[in-house]
C-alpha cells in the first residue's frame, strides 16, 4: 500500500468509538426537547413546567451529558437490558426481539429469492462459456430488474397482485402466502443486481488469458467452468455484502408498505413517536446484523481468495461493456417523457383544491385528482422541483465534501467504511428521529450515503493530477504549495467530478422519494413524488391512478438512473475519468 | 554567486531514498555522496532502478530523502525534514525528461518563464532576464508566445532550459534530457547544456544512458541499486 495504512487503522477505530458514543447518546442529542414528547405521550395531564420537565429528565438519564447519558446506556445493554421506552414506559427487550425474528424470516427470504434471480440471469452467461463463446454484457433483463427501488415495487405488487388481482393478502405477517410478495419486492431488485455483476464478472473472466492456457493444456469443460464461476465470486463478493446491506435497508420500505411488524416498521414507528430508546435498540440490531454481513463478507472473500493478498496482486475486476447507444437512447427518452411532464403541468396549481376529490383522469386532468381534489398533474411536476432540486443540492454538497475529504485521504476512511454500511433508509430513520422529518433532515440522510462514492473518485482524480509532469515540476518555479493545490490540482478534478456527481442525480432522487414515502422528508401538503405515492396508496382500491402518476414519475427517474449507469460503463478512455473504477473503490474507502 | 573555490556548488552527503512508509518501506536509493563545484559537469550513469531519477528529484527539493543531507552554496538545502529554503529556491533548477508535459499546457512558453522567474527572484521587469535566457539556450524568441504543444520536442527543452537559467542557479539537474528527442537534436541539446555549465559557472548533474554524453563530462558517477 503507498499510503500509510497505520492512519487508515487509527481512523477506523476513532470513527468505531464516535459511532458507539453517539449512538449510545443519541435520547440526549434528540433537537426536541425529549423531556417534554415524554411527557405529553405519559402524562397528557401534567402541564410542562420547568420542574416537571427537569423530572422527567432525571427520569430518563438526561441530566448527566451526552457521554453519560451514552455510556450509562452501554452498560446497560453490555448487561442484557435494552432500556425503557418513552412512550409506554415498558420493557423494549421483548417487543424488539419479536420484531427482529420477523425482520430476519423475510430478509432470509428476501435473499433466496435473489439467489435464485441472480443464479438465472448468471446461467447463460455460463453457458458460454461452457460452449467457448464468451460474449460480455448482461442483457437486458438484469437491467429491468434493477430498475424498481424496493418501495416502488412492493407498492406495485400491492396495487396490482394484492389488491386488483386479490391473489395474495395485501397485509400482514401471517402464514407463507404473506411472505410471498414481500419477500419478491426485496428479493428481486437484490437479486437482478448481483445476477448482473456475477453475469459481467464470469464473462469477463472468461477472456482472461488463464482460461485459454487451461484450454489449451485439455483442462475439461467442467474445471474451466469451475474456476471461471470461482474467480468470478471472488471479484464480485465485496459487492454481495453492500447489496445485503440495501436489502437490509430496502426491507424498512417493504414491512411499512405490507404492514409487516418487523425491525423496520418498529425503527419507523420508534421514529414517528420520538420513542429514542426504541430507536436505539433497532439501530443496534440493524447495526448488529450489518456487521455480521460484514465478516460473513470477510470470510467469504478469504475462502475465495485464500487469504489476504497485497494490493494490486488480483487484477482488477473485469468492467463489463453494455450498449451504449441503447442507453443513450433509453436515458434521452425517459428524460423527454419526464421534461413533458414537467413542461405541462408546471403552470398548474398544485395546491388548489378546486377539482372533484378522486376525480378519474380525462382531457382537462389527465392524471386524475387526488383525495382532496387537488390536480395530480400539477402536484406530480411541481414535484420534480420537491424532489430533483434537493437532490441537486445534495450532489452538489457530496462533491465538496467528497474533494474535501479526498484531501484529508487515510483519515476519511472509517466514516467511508461505516456510511458504505448504511442504508440511505436507516440513515434517514435516525435522522427524522433526531430533527423531526423534514426534507432538510431527510437530504442529509442521502447526503451520508453519497459522499463516500465521490471522495474515492476525487481521490483518484487528484492523486492524478498531483502526478502530472507539469504540476510536479511546479515547486521548481517558485509555486507555492497552495497555488499549486487550488489553481492546478483541484481546478482539473472539478468536471469529471460535475459528471460523476450529475449521473447520481436520479439514484440521489430515488433514496429521497423512499424516505418521502416513508413519511421521514417532505410533509403534506408539498408536492414530493414519494410523499405523493404514500398519499395514493390508501385509495389505491377506488381510485388507483392516484399511485399510477407519481409512480410514473419515479419509474422514469428509475429508468434514467440504470440508463446513465450504463452510460457511466461505457466510458472507459481514462482510468480515473471512469465513475466506476472509483465505484469498485467504494468498498476499498479512498486512498491517498 | 562567487564562493571560495575549495567550496562546492553543492554538497550531497550520504542521501537515501525510500519507497512506501513503515514496514513496507523499500530502499530505492543506496547511500549517495558527491560534491560538484561551479563549471563541473557531473553524469550520473547507472541501470534502471539504481535509483538515478530519484536523485535528481531530491536535489530538485521534489521529494525528500529518507536520510543524508544537501547543501547548496554552503547553506542548507534539504534533510529529510527540512524542504529548500523559498528565498534560495531560485538556486537549483531542471530540465525534465519530457519537457513538452514539464509546462502547464494552457500557458504560452513566455509566461511559464516570466512567472517563474517573478516569483523565484522577486523581479518586476523580468523582459531583460527571458530574453538573455533564451539566447544562451539558443531558442528563437518568436517560439515564446506558443504554447508546450505549438512547439517540437527540441524547442521545447531549449525553453525549459530558458526556463531553468532565467532564475538565475547555482546548479542544473537535467534528468535524461534528450531521451525524449531524435539523435541530431540531442547532441544540439546536450551540447548547449555542457556549454553553458562551463561558460556561466553552473554545477551540472546529468542523469544519463548516453556513454557518449558521459563521457563528455567532467566526471561520471556510478549508482548501483541498493541490496533488499
Amino acid at each position: 500500500m503507498r499510503h500509510s495504512s497505520a492512519l487508515g487503522i487509527a481512523s477506523r477505530l476513532l470513527s468505531g468509538v464516535a459511532l458507539l458514543l453517539v449512538a449510545g447518546a443519541l435520547p440526549w442529542l434528540s433537537q426536541r426537547d425529549p423531556a417534554a414528547s415524554v411527557l405529553r405521550a405519559r402524562y397528557a395531564e401534567l402541564d410542562p413546567t420547568p420542574e416537571a420537565l427537569a423530572s422527567i429528565r432525571t427520569e430518563l438519564g438526561l441530566d448527566g451529558g451526552p457521554v453519560v447519558t451514552s455510556l450509562r446506556w452501554w452498560s446497560g445493554v453490555l448487561g442484557g437490558d435494552l432500556g425503557t421506552s418513552w412512550v409506554s414506559g415498558g420493557q423494549i427487550g421483548p417487543g424488539v426481539w419479536d420484531a427482529l425474528a420477523v425482520s430476519a424470516t423475510l430478509t432470509s427470504l428476501a435473499i433466496v429469492v435473489a439467489l435464485v434471480i441472480a443464479a438465472a440471469l448468471v446461467t447463460p452467461a455460463a453457458l458460454r462459456v461452457l460452449r467457448d463463446r464468451p460474449q460480455r454484457g448482461s442483457g437486458p433483463v438484469g437491467v429491468a430488474l434493477t430498475a424498481l427501488p424496493e418501495f416502488l415495487l412492493a407498492s406495485a405488487f400491492l396495487v396490482v397482485v394484492a389488491v386488483q388481482l386479490r391473489w395474495l393478502p395485501p397485509y400482514g405477517w401471517g402464514g407463507l402466502d404473506t411472505a410471498i410478495l414481500p419477500s419478491l419486492a426485496l428479493g428481486i431488485p437484490a437479486g437482478g443486481l448481483l445476477g448482473r455483476l456475477l453475469a459481467d464478472a464470469v464473462s469477463g473472466v472468461a477472456e482472461e488469458r488463464w482460461v485459454n492456457v487451461w484450454r489449451l493444456a485439455g483442462a475439461p469443460r467442467a474445471v474451466i467452468l469451475a474456476g471461471t464461476l470461482r474467480r468470478a465470486a471472488a471479484a464480485v463478493v465485496d459487492q454481495l455484502g453492500l447489496v445485503v446491506i440495501g436489502v437490509l435497508g430496502g426491507a424498512v420500505a417493504v414491512e411499512q408498505v405490507f404492514a409487516i411488524p418487523g425491525i423496520g416498521r418498529y425503527l419507523l414507528g420508534a421514529a414517528n413517536a420520538q420513542d429514542l430508546p426504541a430507536l436505539q435498540a433497532g439501530v443496534l440490531l440493524m447495526a448488529l446484523a450489518a456487521g455480521l454481513v460484514g465478516v460473513v463478507t470477510g470470510l467469504a472473500r478469504r475462502t475465495l481468495r485464500g487469504g489476504p493478498l497485497p494490493p494490486g496482486a488480483l487484477p482488477p475486476p473485469p468492467e463489463p461493456r453494455s450498449d451504449g447507444r441503447a442507453a443513450r437512447w433509453t436515458a434521452g427518452a425517459a428524460l423527454g417523457l419526464l421534461l413533458l411532464i414537467f413542461a405541462f403541468g408546471l403552470p398548474r396549481d398544485p395546491l388548489a383544491l378546486d377539482h372533484p376529490r378522486l376525480a378519474p383522469p380525462s382531457l382537462e386532468l389527465p392524471f386524475g385528482a387526488d383525495a382532496s381534489g387537488r390536480d395530480l398533474l400539477a402536484r406530480v411536476a411541481h414535484g420534480t422541483i420537491g424532489t430533483l432540486l434537493p437532490s441537486l443540492g445534495i450532489v452538489l454538497l457530496a462533491i465538496v465534501v467528497g474533494l474535501l475529504l479526498a484531501v484529508l485521504g487515510e483519515l476519511s476512511r472509517g466514516p467511508a467504511e461505516i456510511a458504505n454500511g448504511t442504508p440511505p433508509i436507516l440513515a434517514g430513520v435516525i435522522v427524522a428521529a433526531l430533527l423531526g422529518p423534514s426534507v432538510g433532515g431527510a437530504a442529509m440522510a442521502v447526503l451520508w450515503v453519497t459522499w463516500p462514492p465521490l471522495t474515492a473518485h476525487a481521490a483518484a482524480l487528484i492523486d492524478e493530477a498531483s502526478a502530472a509532469p507539469h504540476v510536479r515540476w511546479l515547486p521548481l518555479s517558485g509555486v507555492s504549495r497552495v497555488e499549486i493545490w487550488g489553481r492546478h490540482v483541484l481546478p482539473a478534478t472539478i468536471p469529471a467530478l460535475l459528471r460523476h456527481g450529475m449521473l447520481r442525480l436520479p439514484g440521489v432522487a430515488l433514496a429521497l422519494a423512499a424516505l418521502g414515502f416513508l413519511g421521514l422528508g417532505a410533509q403534506p401538503p408539498r408536492p414530493e413524488w414519494g410523499l405523493l405515492l404514500s398519499e395514493g396508496i390508501d385509495y389505491v382500491e377506488r381510485a388507483p391512478w392516484t399511485t399510477l402518476a407519481p409512480a410514473l414519475a419515479l419509474i422514469l427517474t428509475s429508468v434514467l438512473a440504470v440508463a446513465l449507469a450504463g452510460i457511466r460503463r461505457t466510458r472507459r478512455n481514462h482510468r480515473a475519468e471512469d465513475p466506476l473504477a472509483a465505484d469498485r473503490l467504494d468498498a476499498v474507502a479512498p486512498r491517498r | 554567486m562567487r564562493l571560495p573555490p575549495t567550496t562546492p556548488t553543492i554538497s550531497i552527503s550520504r542521501i537515501t531514498a525510500e519507497h512506501g512508509q513503515g514496514a513496507n518501506a523499500r530502499a530505492t536509493l543506496a547511500p549517495t555522496s558527491l560534491d560538484i563545484h561551479r563549471g563541473e559537469s557531473v553524469a550520473v550513469v547507472g541501470r534502471s532502478g539504481a535509483g538515478k531519477s530519484t536523485l535528481a528529484d531530491i536535489v530538485l527539493g521534489l521529494r525528500p530523502p529518507a536520510g543524508g543531507r544537501v547543501s547548496v552554496c554552503g547553506e542548507g538545502w534539504c534533510t529529510p525534514a527540512e524542504r529548500p529554503p523559498r528565498r534560495s529556491r531560485h538556486l537549483v533548477q531542471g530540465v525534465p525528461q519530457d519537457p513538452t508535459t514539464a509546462f502547464v499546457p494552457r500557458w504560452t512558453l513566455r509566461q511559464s518563464i516570466e512567472r517563474a522567474v517573478r516569483a523565484l527572484t522577486g523581479d518586476r521587469d523580468v523582459e531583460p532576464r527571458v530574453r538573455d535566457a533564451a539566447a544562451l539556450a539558443q531558442l528563437d524568441p518568436e517560439l515564446l508566445d506558443r504554447r508546450p504543444s505549438e512547439v517540437s520536442g527540441g524547442q521545447a527543452q531549449r525553453a525549459a532550459i530558458a526556463r531553468a537559467l532565467a532564475a538565475g542557479p547555482a546548479v542544473l539537474v537535467a534528468d535524461e534530457p534528450t531521451s525524449a528527442l531524435d539523435a541530431d537534436t540531442a547532441l544540439a541539446v546536450s551540447s548547449a547544456l555542457l556549454t553553458i555549465a562551463r561558460e556561466t559557472e553552473i554545477a551540472l548533474l546529468l542523469v544519463t544512458h548516453d556513454p557518449e554524453l558521459a563521457e563528455r563530462c567532467t566526471r561520471t558517477v556510478t549508482l548501483t541499486a541498493p541490496s533488499v
